[in-house]
């Protein structure tokens, strides 16, 4: 059967024929200007999901590979320190080595002696550098400086420090005889407190706050007069007097620094950062492994410089001799730090080399998802041209052909 | 037979070919007329002779029923293609600058505070980056909420026009039962178009079913059974806040307490009650679940953590207004953070390391999300899709209804439409109907004429 066409049909056919290539052209112009395959979420729902986590990927790697350059740089700086360190121990080993012959004089060692307290100063300003503002060799106490110049000959309790934020408002003292080994800092936290008793329950951390004993130990505080938690750790004790008007309350937190004998005032802490999913780096050494006797270090850098100063201003030549095998030692240790440098260098230059490697697939698998193609773009464009032109034309003809034009 | 009756027939034959004319003028005129159906004048013998038996309307009924039903499926689909590309227009992270990429330079902060924990520069970074983040949700928020409330006022709107189509067709119901009577077929003619178009209006809005009766006045009812018109009575619609929601519940005028949004199944007033109750409420849902995790493992992480005046972390993030309201149009930064950067907790100790910043970063690989299923990343990707997902099956939607309509709409006109050519053709041949009539009379006038000369 022959089909009715109406008018309306006519036009109707030409406009949604014309729209939906108008349409396809759009599109295609839009891919074209934007080079991009995926231009809103509906375009490829699972492409843009996909693109968004790539990017997330694409954002960590990045800030990967920036952390390990940082890490590198502190290395090369802390390396860099460490191996001046280690030149100043083979001068000091061969001051002492020509200072233990027969043939040096009282005089030659007073010289040798004022060397060796240059090669002591060079040697604290080479312990203390530091790298943006931060110390380099004081584990993680990285504001403090790590080394004095003079040595503690006793273990040191610091003075109680009581965080700003805490309610309690009254005094709050060290005291005790510290016998740790090594530098630590203990932290108190009020983890309850009863008004109506007036007891306080804490916990004490030995770590800086970190890991905590929680004993349940208690104490009461008086109205009037002090109180003391009694020993919290190696002898350490921390004293309250509510001269205040606010007594304690839960999560008040104070902390001391202690301090082992020496030279050192930093801890044995390393910095770290993420240089991967998962992947916690520690990128520093600190002085107490470097330069100190105490916790991993073995030989106490300073202390033998020292002693090999005195040593030599009182002309002991056995003195001098028998610190020849403690520098050796020293040095040895340097060495050690340096190695451990290189060792950390090393496992970054490999994760900087996989982190390339995947900013690199990365970039090529976003840009495979979302990216358009070009060439297959300009193909398409020149078929809907030519579609749309066709439309046009026949869309100009439509009013030719109608069986009025023949009525005359 | 007498010689009168030659004069009948060219007289009869002429007042047809006339109407013949005139419907073709008719349909001629309303060629570009939205929902006019062409007219057809049936030619009928008379013994002698001939008649207009009757004006024919060119129209399919089971067609118009068809065309009915794709308008409300279509004008659905279009509502919820204007809101959902809306919705899809504040979510598009194609070029960045979303919470997405808020999200990547939120944990990279926090990597660079780790590096350098005591930095100035880093903690305001870590709080500025924090603060835009958090703005974003608001913002994203505000805007979904936007199109509910921008639906909800569509939905009282769609039933005042739904009011209005009833009314008419209870007004044109009753010309058409007055006109029955009457017997003038074109009058009639035009109000049942009329009727039509007023079908197709209302089949977009809401799904109806509707019987034409016997004294041609159209009856028409909601899904549930429930009268809209009948004959020149139609009942009213009304909106009602909901007690809970505080959104519009739709109600009939003379009842309403009984909400019927459930009976409103398809057509543009279903689909803003969809996107209104179901769709904005379901992406706001996620994205509120989304901020309510990120505070709650970020501020677990911060409290774990120190200050550089050696404080515990206090909550780095919270929600204004009530805190017990954990929804993403709420969420901000602390204000005692802002106003003082050194209270990020950076550090695991008291010592001022950056241990618990670079903990805060690893928390973007934390499978946090969908009951340990998926990172905060992942989760707002596949909400990104979810959306994309949504807005490409309601415009695949679209683009087959409207298919079905051009389809639908060529067989009506093929059918109802008007064709000049053959409005043209037909001209010709009533006109020349017409003409030959005409001879008739001057045929019948000759012959009378003869008679007469016989006579005289």
């Amino acid at each position: 059967m022959v089909m009715r066409v109406s008018e309306n049909m006519k036009y109707n056919a030409l406009m949604d024929n014309m729209f939906t290539v108008q349409d396809d052209y759009n599109k295609l112009m839009e891919k074209m200007s934007s080079l991009k395959e995926i231009n809103r979420p509906s375009d490829d729902p699972i492409g843009m999901s996909k693109v968004l986590n790539l990017r997330e990927s694409q954002a960590s790697v990045a800030q990967y590979s920036k952390n390990i350059e940082s890490c590198q740089s502190w290395l090369t700086i802390t390396e860099s320190k460490l191996s001046s360190a280690g030149d100043l121990l083979v001068t000091a080993r061969e001051i002492a080595i020509a200072q233990a012959t027969a043939t040096a004089s009282a005089d030659t060692r007073t010289t040798g002696a004022g060397i060796v307290e240059q090669l002591m100063e060079e040697m604290l300003s080479l312990a203390n550098a530091t790298y943006q503002g931060n110390y380099l060799f004081s584990g993680t106490t990285t504001g403090t400086a790590p080394f004095s110049s003079t040595a503690r000959d006793a273990a040191q309790i610091g003075a109680a420090s009581a965080s700003s934020g805490n309610t309690f408002d009254g005094a709050v003292t060290s005291g005790g005889t510290y016998t740790g080994s090594t530098n630590k800092t203990y932290v108190v936290k009020i983890t309850d407190w009863n008004d109506a008793t007036e007891t306080a329950t804490y916990s004490v951390s030995a770590d800086g706050g970190e890991n905590w004993t929680t004993t349940g130990a208690t104490f009461v505080l008086p109205a009037a007069g002090s109180v003391s938690t009694g020993d919290i750790g190696d002898g350490v004790e921390l004293t309250f007097d509510d001269t205040g008007s606010a007594a304690l309350a839960e999560n008040d937190v104070f902390s001391v620094q202690a301090y082992a004998t020496g030279y050192y005032n930093g801890n044995g802490g390393e910095l770290t950062v993420n240089i991967g999913e998962g992947t916690p780096f520690a990128y520093s050494i600190s002085g107490e492994a470097a330069f100190t006797d105490k916790g991993d270090g073995e030989v106490d850098v300073f202390g033998v410089l020292n002693s090999l100063k005195e040593a030599l201003e009182n002309n002991s030549q056995t003195g001098i001799s028998d610190l020849i095998d403690d520098l050796e030692s020293a040095s040895q240790q340097i060495s050690n730090s340096i190695s451990r440098c290189g060792t950390k260098g090393n496992r970054l230059e490999i994760a900087s080399g996989n982190m390339a490697d995947r900013e690199l697939d990365l970039a090529g698998l976003i840009s495979n998802a979302e990216d358009a193609d070009v060439t297959e773009i300009i193909t398409k464009l020149s078929m809907k041209q030519i579609a749309l032109q066709a439309s046009y034309s026949a869309a100009s003809r439509i009013g030719s052909m109608t069986l009025l034009d023949w009525l005359r | 037979m007498s010689g009168i009756d030659i004069l009948n027939i060219a007289r009869d034959s002429l007042l047809s070919h006339q109407t013949a004319i005139n419907l073709t003028g008719s349909n001629v005129a309303n060629a570009n007329t939205e929902g006019y159906s062409r007219q057809r004048a049936i030619f009928s013998t008379m013994d002698p002779g001939v008649r207009i038996a009757g004006i024919e309307r060119m129209y399919d009924q089971f067609l118009g029923v068809q065309i009915n039903g794709q308008t409300n499926s279509l004008e659905g689909n279009e509502a919820r293609q204007d809101a959902l590309s809306r919705i899809e227009m504040i979510f598009n992270e194609t070029d960045g600058g979303g919470i997405s990429e808020l999200l990547n330079e939120f944990w990279n902060a926090w990597e660079d505070l780790s590096a350098n924990p005591s930095g100035q520069a880093e903690r305001m970074t870590v709080v500025s980056v924090s603060q835009s983040l958090a703005s974003l949700f608001r913002s994203y928020g505000d805007d979904l909420l936007d199109v509910q409330y921008d639906a909800n006022t569509r939905v009282s709107s769609l039933v005042t026009e739904i009011n209005g189509y009833a009314e008419d067709m209870a007004d044109i119901n009753g010309k058409v039962t007055q006109l029955a009577g009457t017997g003038s077929s074109s009058g009639l003619n035009a109000l049942k178009d009329e009727q039509e178009s007023l079908l197709t209006s209302l089949a977009g809005i809401v799904d109806i079913h509707y019987t034409r009766n016997t004294d041609d006045s159209v009856s028409i009812f909601l899904s549930n059974g429930l009268t809209l018109v009948d004959g020149n009575r139609s009942w009213a619609l009304d909106t009602v806040a909901d007690a809970q929601t505080s959104f519009n519940n739709v109600v009939f005028a003379d009842d309403p307490a009984t909400s019927i949004n459930s009976s409103i199944t398809e057509g543009s007033l279903a689909a803003y009650l969809e996107i209104r109750d179901t769709t904005v409420e379901g992406y706001l849902g996620t994205l509120d679940t989304l901020a309510a995790s990120l505070a709650t493992e970020i501020n677990a992480q911060h409290a774990l953590g120190y200050d550089l005046d050696q404080n515990v972390g206090g909550d780095f993030f919270f929600f204004d207004v009530d805190p017990e309201v954990q929804e993403a149009r709420y969420l901000k930064v602390s204000e005692a953070i802002v106003a003082d950067v050194n209270k990020v907790a950076a550090s695991a100790t008291v010592n001022g390391d950056g241990e618990n910043a670079a903990t805060m970063s690893a928390l973007r690989d934390e499978l946090t999300m969908n009951s340990g299923a998926s990172t905060f990343n992942a989760y707002y990707a596949s909400f990104i899709g979810e959306i994309g997902q949504d807005v490409a099956y309601v415009n695949r939607s679209v683009d087959h209804d409207t298919v079905l309509m051009t389809q639908l709409t060529d067989k009506r006109e093929e059918l109802s439409g008007v064709s000049i050519d053959e409005e043209m053709m037909n001209l010709i041949k009533y006109q020349t109907g017409y003409n030959a009539s005409a001879r008739l009379f001057a045929a019948a006038q000759e012959l009378s004429n003869t008679l007469m000369d016989l006579v005289g």
